[in-house]
This record gives structure tokens, sequence and C-alpha cells, in this order.
């Protein structure tokens, strides 16, 4: 087991990451909810229109303009031809540039042509935000931004590096270097990945994990979302020990109430075992703490179970 | 229609669907039933290699195709499961050598914006991944091909991106920004509009001119490629819509991913696309029982024990069952003449043939 204290505020940026489908937009929620309680000043991100956040924060959609989404909490959805707007606007300070460019599909065009420059204007937009400061102090103390899925991270982050690389003069290199240097530093950045127990999610964890840590990335604690309960032994006979368990506390149940009940129970337990194995493997096999969420059975995340998980967290949030 | 229908019928399966569902999964699962059946058929797998590698028991799964072999007394049949991954940049690579001279082949190889192109640029991946499916199908080796497609983060973004590439490649619009690095003769650049003129500007004070020559002299180098690429879609396309074509659509019994799922089905009735079925993975089927229908008011009077917690746990599985039911229901239903499979969510991990055995019985049995 690692000694490292899991926290999930040690960098100013938690880029939170995982495979499709494990949560990882609830957890980002979450985080910014626990980081909020804390007193911290939030902006929580989301690349692009994906709407994720809006349903959890009781909103129709997430403007481009921040917007207080939550107590301490401000929301923002990044686009990359609104933060191009934006850039040029910063820089050049031409506003009429930006109906023009809209209307020429320019936007399209320069990302589709220029490698990285996509993923750099998104990322570009969150350093712009870290780095902002009223009157001396930073705006935001901490920052949750909701990144594609890993398949897609290495190139997201490595969009800075490339883009210095290959374009060897102008504003956007050094915009790009401002980048790199901000995804490179362990105080300003780390990403938080989240993930579940099981043997695929598990490896592309670990898969990740070394990929980025050749980019010279750092990793914070890994969050184990979805962890059953464990259930108590029913032994190598099941129904028999259900049956006398009901005889004894005068539960009349039928044999076929008894069968169901002990093929729910084994399967759960079996799952919730395998979900064991899977988590020692990745604590074996990567020195980051875990975080463990439970598995919620309710209908949908919506604000009370993100709050649930938030009131988790906030243990790993300083 | 059962699976096991399908997959004797068809020639080319399609599994499509967002990332998360277990797509490549069922993918391979399909290849295995249909090899049972003593069919000689091919998965192609997009995913990164090791996933279903390892779900196939092979160390490693190239670019080539790779017979599997399928031990096990069962296999009596004459069946033949192979496996390969779609190699992106070779893929593109070849299609570029049949395309043009070997010296403007080379060009193109090393200009660094095709390696963008052919490594990173969105569509890429979708369109190689069907220009593959043509080769496998010309290639006539195999009775089906079952093709996994990339890990979208819709699963419409398959449709689209083929057409995406062909449309930025051929792309008029490109043509006009470049029309100052293509040389294309001074009266070309009156009839590009005040926006285009100013767009072009600031995209190149923010890329440095370096890159526009990059995709300058990439762009001259494809010229006359456009048409082929184009034919190639449309032929690929043609087979598509094939009537032993079958598209499937992968999806697991949660909210946004049945929408999805429905709306993809939707859209492939739209663009004429076949669609064979649509698969939930990981559902959870837990039935009602008399006597059980409020097991937390049991649990509450049986005290602490084993009892207590298997009923307990029995509740909460069987609640998330009915709401998966329903949820089904309100968005699948309405789809017509389309089976829907439905594949227990199982305890142990999918890692190897056996399990993917396992998957193709579920699967078959599933009422459709």
């Amino acid at each position: 087991m690692s000694t490292m204290p899991a926290s999930l505020t040690a960098a100013r940026v938690a880029i939170v990451s995982g495979k499709g489908g494990v949560g990882k937009t609830t957890v980002a929620a979450a985080l910014a909810i626990a980081a909020a309680r804390a007193g911290k000043n939030v902006l929580l991100a989301e690349m692009e229109d994906r709407e994720a956040f809006a349903p959890i924060f009781g909103l129709r959609k997430l403007a481009y303009t921040e917007q207080t989404i939550a107590p301490n909490i401000t929301g923002l959805t990044v686009e990359a031809d609104e933060a191009l707007v934006d850039y040029l606007r910063m820089f050049y300070g031409i506003p009429t540039i930006s109906r023009a460019l809209m209307r020429t599909k320019a936007v399209e065009f320069a990302t589709q042509t220029a490698p990285g420059l996509k993923d750099i204007l998104l990322i570009g937009k969150v350093k712009e935000a870290e780095s902002r400061r009223h009157e001396g102090a930073h705006v935001f103390d901490f920052l949750v931004v909701d990144a594609p899925p890993t398949g897609r991270l290495p190139r997201f982050l490595d969009a800075p590096r490339a883009v210095v690389e290959l374009v060897k003069g102008g504003q956007i290199r050094t915009q790009a270097q401002g980048v790199l240097d901000m995804v490179t530093d362990p105080k300003r950045c780390q990403v938080v990945l989240v993930t579940q127990p099981e043997e695929m999610p598990v490896r592309e964890t670990e898969e990740t994990i070394e990929t980025l840590s050749k980019m010279g990335i750092t990793l914070g604690p890994i969050v184990m979302n979805g962890v059953w309960p464990e259930l108590r032994s029913l032994g190598k006979e099941p129904e028999a020990m259900l049956r006398a368990a009901a005889s004894d506390a005068g539960e009349d149940l039928s044999d076929d109430a008894i069968r169901v009940l002990a093929g729910v129970a084994t399967t759960h337990a079996r799952r919730a075992r395998n979900q064991r194995k899977a988590m020692k493997t990745l604590a074996n096999d990567v020195s980051l703490p875990q975080i463990e969420l439970p598995y919620l059975f309710t209908e949908r995340m919506g604000r009370p179970e993100v709050e649930q998980l938030a009131q988790i967290l906030s243990g790993c949030v300083s | 229609m059962t699976i096991d229908e399908l997959l004797l019928d068809r020639h080319i399966i399609v599994c499509t669907g967002s990332g998360g569902v277990g797509k490549t999964t069922s993918a391979a699962a399909l290849a295995l039933r249909a090899a049972e059946l003593g069919r000689r058929a091919i998965v192609c797998t997009i995913d990164p290699a090791r996933r279903l590698a390892q779900s196939m028991g092979l160390e490693q799964l190239g670019g080539e195709p790779k017979l599997v072999p399928v031990t096990a007394g069962r296999s009596k049949s004459k069946g033949e499961l192979w496996a390969m991954m779609l190699d992106m940049k070779s893929t593109f690579d070849q299609m570029v050598l049949e395309m043009t001279t070997p010296e403007r082949a080379e060009k193109i190889f090393t200009n660094p914006f095709y390696h963008h192109i052919s490594s990173t640029l969105a569509g890429t991946q979708e369109y190689m991944a069907m220009e593959k499916l043509w080769e496998l199908h010309e290639e006539g080796r195999w009775e089906l091909i079952v093709i996994d497609t990339p890990p979208t983060r819709s699963a419409l973004d398959f449709l689209d991106a083929p057409r995406r590439l062909t449309d930025f490649l051929e792309g008029r619009f490109l043509k006009l920004m470049m029309f100052p690095y293509m040389k294309a003769g001074r009266t070309g650049l009156k009839v590009i509009n005040f926006g285009t003129r100013v767009a072009l500007r600031a995209v190149t004070r923010i890329t440095g001119s370096d890159l526009f020559a990059d995709v300058a002299d990439f762009f001259q180098q494809f010229e006359g490629m456009y048409e082929t690429f184009k034919q190639r879609s449309k032929r690929v396309r043609e087979l598509m819509t094939a009537r032993r074509t079958a598209f499937l659509v992968v999806t697991a019994p949660t909210e946004p991913s049945l929408k999805e799922a429905r709306y993809f089905a939707e859209r492939l009735t739209d663009e004429k696309i076949p669609l064979g079925g649509i698969i939930v993975n990981r559902a959870h089927a837990v039935p009602g029982v008399a006597g059980l229908e409020d097991p937390a008011a049991i649990a509450a009077r049986v005290g602490d024990g084993v009892l207590a917690e298997a009923l307990r746990t029995y509740g909460a599985w069987r609640a998330v069952s009915l709401r998966e039911e329903r949820l089904l229901d309100g968005t699948l239903g309405a789809i017509e003449d389309t089976p829907v499979w439905r594949v227990p969510d199982l305890a142990d991990d999918v890692h190897d043939l056996r399990s993917l055995h396992e998957i193709g019985e579920l699967l078959a049995r599933a009422t459709g």
C-alpha cells in the first residue's frame, strides 16, 4: 500500500479523466462541490459541448461565459471556436474578426489543419483561467477540468508540446509554451484518473499512467468509482444457509424465493470479490493512492447522489 | 431473428456504439460464435490492440489477419476464427501508394502534415476502418467479416466521419484558403470574400507560415486523388447498404446509452443502412418472486445476518432490473422490427475465449 497522502487538491488544476462510462463527469462535479465546501473558489470546466454538468446543477445548459452554478463554483463550457475568438480578441484586439471567422468556417478549417490547435485552444482557455488574477490574487483557487476520455487524453495533453515542436514561430507557439509549462508543473496541474474496479478499466488506467508519466505529467490519486458493497460469505451451500436463517427468524420464504436470493447474493459476492482483486492489482502495480467511491443503486446521477460522493471526496480535499 | 440466424446469413457485421459499452467484446464474441457455427469469420478491431488481443488469448494482435486457435473439444466444426487490428497509418499509406506514383507517394509520406492527417485527423480512423472492410471483402477469404468501430464520443460520429475526411481532402473552402500558397493565379484571389481574407490572415498569424507551406504542398501532391478517395468512399457505402450487411448497435442499459442507441438506429434507417439489431450489454435481469415484493420489510424483521444482507441485495438489484426494463421499453420499444438482445452482466471479467464463448451462448439464447 502506498503511504502517499491522497490529496485531490495538491495541484491547482485537476484534470479529471477516465475510460468512457466510468463516471468521470460525476466525479469531476463531486470534486468541485467538495472543494467549494472546503472554502475554495472553484472553476468547473467541461471540454466542448457535452452538456453533462448542467443537469447535475439543475441547469438547462452550461454557457461559454462563466457563470455561478453553485456556491463558490463557476461553471464553464470550453468551445474551441469560442476560445479562438477569445484568443484573437485578447492578442489582436479585433472583436470584429469573430463574426467573419464564424461565417467562413475558418475555425473548423484551422482546427482541422493545424495539429493540436483545437486541443491547445481548449486547454489554453483553462490555462488562462488558472493564471487569471484580480488585484494580485488568483481568481480561482482550484480548477476542475472534465477532460476527454483516457483514449484521447495523452494526445490532448501532448498538444502543447507538439505545437511547440511543429510551429516555429508566432503567437501560438508562445501560447503553447505557456500551456506546456502549466501541464508539466506538479504544483499547477495533476491528472486525476477515474476508473472502475474491473480488469479492463484497470488495465487501461495503468497504460494511461505509464504514458502520462513519460510525458512528465503528474498524477494525483486514482478515484475508484462504483465499488460494490462486500457481502458476508454464504458458504458452500448458500440456499441451505439462507433457508436456515429464514426458519430461525420465523420467516416463511418459498423455495423459489430462497433460490433467487441465493443466486443474486452469490453473483454479487463473486463480483465484489473480483472488484477487490482488481483494486489490489492496481495497488500493486501503481504507487498512487486509491480513493473508493461506492456503487450507487439510484436511478440517475442527480444532485443528491453527487453530493453523497462529494461528502466522501471531502476527506481528500484540503 | 436470432443472433445465430444473423451470423449464418450475413457477410458483413458492423458493430457500432459509443465508447465503454463493450463493443469490442461483442464483436469478438460474435466472430467466435460464427466460427463455432462453422463459418470462416474474421474480426477486425480498432481499439488499442491489447484489449482484444488479450481477450482472444493472443499476445499481440497485428495489422495482419491471424488465425486464432479455437481449441476446446466442441469445435468439430470446420469454422475458423481470424482476428486482426486496424493499423490506421499503414492502411492510409497503402491507399496512397495505390493511388499515385511512387515519387509522389514518397513526397506525401515525408510531409509533416500528412503525418497529422494519417494519424490524428478526426474521421481518418473511421474512413480507414471502412477501407479495411473493403479490402477484407475484396480478398474473399472470409465468409463473415465482423468489424468493430472506433470508440467515438457519439456513435453517430462513425457515420459522418468518412464523409468529413473526404470533404476535408476535397475541401473547396480549403482550396480557397490555400490559394495564395498554391500559386493558383492572381484572378483567384479576387473571388475570396472579405471574411475569408480576414480569417486567413488571422489563422496564418497564429499558426506561423511554415505549417501552411506544408499544407499547401500536401494538397498539391494530393491533387487528383480526391476523386479516387470519393469513389472509394462511395464504393464502401454501397457495401454498407448491401443486403448481406448488418449493423449492430451495441449499448448499455443506462439512459444516455440507450437514448443514443435509439438515435443511432433511427439515423441508420434514414441512411437506408440495414440495422440488424441492438445488443444491450451488462443488463441486470433479476426476476420478481412471490413473497419477495417488499424485501426491505422482511430484512428489517430478520435482524442483521446473511439473510437480511441477501434480501437487501436482492431488493437493490431488483430495482435496477425493473428500472432497466422500463428504460428499454421507453427508448427501444418504439423501434419496429428490430431485435434487441440482452446480455446479462457477468460476475467475472471477460478476458479469454471461454468467456467470449459464454457471451456468444447468452446472445444466442437471448430473445430477439
